[in-house]
């Protein structure tokens, strides 16, 4: 179709995630919570066999000692009581050592690290040359016709990560869009400003050594968004972005 | 069975009837045949050809009758409703419900009992607030692509239609939940062999 030609350029960037591998911390209240549902559940259960043998056991101990010693019952059996199982389970969980819910990212803040805030979603951020200015954004490429948005924001995922990167984009329709005009010096009747449609994927695969990253780039968290992006663009940024 | 002419009981003749007697020295006299139970004795031992059995009408129809009472029995129990599954979660065992089994606490406290019903009021402010906050950012991420795909539209009517078209590969979307820990690299998990002792009920 025939349509007289819009005075804006369009551009798809992707909003690239990387979804949290721990649980967030606990709240007050929920800590509270889940003390007293366990509690509640104690007194509402009955005993089980372990915890019947246990107390069996205890009370065959007190009649051994109240009466003097009685060795007919424990003549040549070794019985291994309940006290003790437990105590040996005891040992072999503190023998496990987890990995750190702090990583070494974590404490030396290195923010091009994707082992970093493990519990929250860290995002790409690339230094990309937009007019003559070098700022930080969300990876975008300019929309060549014969493309949809989506190939368009996906391409630009791949110029800055490379082909073999494995994300699952949410949909083909937009979460976004921020509007700018050029500055007066740039701006013409057919060139007026530039649309930025902004896409969201889920990183899948944690492993990203393959990927050869171009331009400086950075994974950081909502909150940090602050520090790299100018004011309007965080704006529409934020209402997409959920914490 | 071989036709063994009484008259030639020659051992000679006889080699050349059986095949498999080729390695036995010719001294030894061969029988022709299973029918022939002795070499001089010979028209005493060929079965006697005498007239066909009767079949017995009268037993074909009495197995007929049986089958019959068969198929109809065994229609009868397909007919009956079937078996209800017992939902073993619903079925306390016997065990469970002995005097000894009752846990022995003390009992709670007025100032343990307010505390808790304290707890619990917060509680629930506590998650209407979350659920507020989820229902509002949930409002904002729409209005946000409500907003982009009014300017799309403004923009080209092609690339609207192709963003509002359903995206096929997106549903079924599964995705490993997080855990408390990091996953340990090169944890190496103890070997074990894990024996599935589910009934399966079948009606």
């Amino acid at each position: 179709s025939a349509a007289a030609p819009r005075p804006w350029r369009l551009f798809g960037a992707m909003c690239l995630l990387r979804l949290p591998r721990i649980t967030q911390p606990l709240e007050k209240e929920e800590e509270e919570m889940a003390a007293l549902m366990q509690q509640i559940e104690l007194e509402k259960s009955h005993y089980s066999d372990h915890e019947i043998r246990k107390l069996e056991e205890e009370e065959q101990l007190k009649r051994r000692k109240e009466s003097s010693y009685d060795e007919d019952e424990a003549a040549g059996k070794t019985v291994i009581m309940a006290q003790d199982l437990e105590e040996k389970w005891e040992q072999k969980f503190l023998r496990f050592k987890a990995a750190p819910r702090i990583t070494d990212a974590d404490k030396s803040n290195d923010r091009t690290s994707l082992n970093r805030k493990l519990d929250s979603n860290l995002m790409l951020l690339v230094k990309q040359k937009i007019g003559n200015q070098e700022l930080w954004l969300l990876p975008q490429a300019e929309w060549q016709p014969g493309e949809t948005l989506r190939s368009t924001a996906e391409r630009a995922m791949a110029t800055f990560l490379g082909d073999h990167i494995q994300a699952k984009t949410l949909g083909n329709a937009p979460h976004g869009i921020y509007k700018y005009k050029f500055p007066k010096a740039i701006r013409t009747e057919d060139n007026v400003g530039a649309k930025v449609f902004f896409f969201k994927a889920f990183l899948q695969s944690s492993d990203l050594s393959q990927a050869k990253l171009k331009a400086d780039y950075l994974w950081v968290t909502k909150k940090e968004l602050g520090d790299y992006l100018n004011s309007e663009y965080l704006k529409k940024v934020n209402r997409f972005l959920l914490d | 069975a071989e036709s063994v002419t009484p008259e030639s009981v020659s051992p000679h003749a006889l080699c050349s009837f059986s095949s498999c007697s080729s390695w036995l020295p010719q001294r030894v006299p061969l029988r022709g045949s299973h029918w022939q139970s002795s070499l001089l004795q010979l028209r005493t031992s060929l079965p006697v050809r005498a007239q066909p059995k009767k079949k017995k009408k009268v037993d074909v129809k009495k197995e007929q009758a049986q089958k019959e009472r068969m198929k109809k029995k065994i229609k009868k129990l397909e007919k009956a409703a079937p078996e209800l599954i017992p939902i073993e979660d619903f079925i306390t065992p016997l065990k469970y419900s002995e005097s000894n089994r009752v846990r022995s606490l003390p009992a709670l406290s007025p100032e343990e009992s307010e505390r808790r019903v304290l707890l619990l009021k917060k509680w629930c402010v506590f998650k209407q607030k979350q659920d507020e906050a989820e229902k509002k950012a949930i409002k904002a991420l729409v209005e946000s692509q409500q907003e982009a795909l009014k300017e799309l539209r403004l923009e080209s009517e092609e690339l609207y239609q192709a963003a509002i078209r359903r995206d096929e590969g997106l549903f079924p979307f599964e995705r490993d939940g997080p855990s408390y820990t990091p996953p340990l690299p090169g944890y190496d998990p103890p070997e074990g062999k894990c024996v599935d002792i589910t009934k399966v009920y079948t009606q």
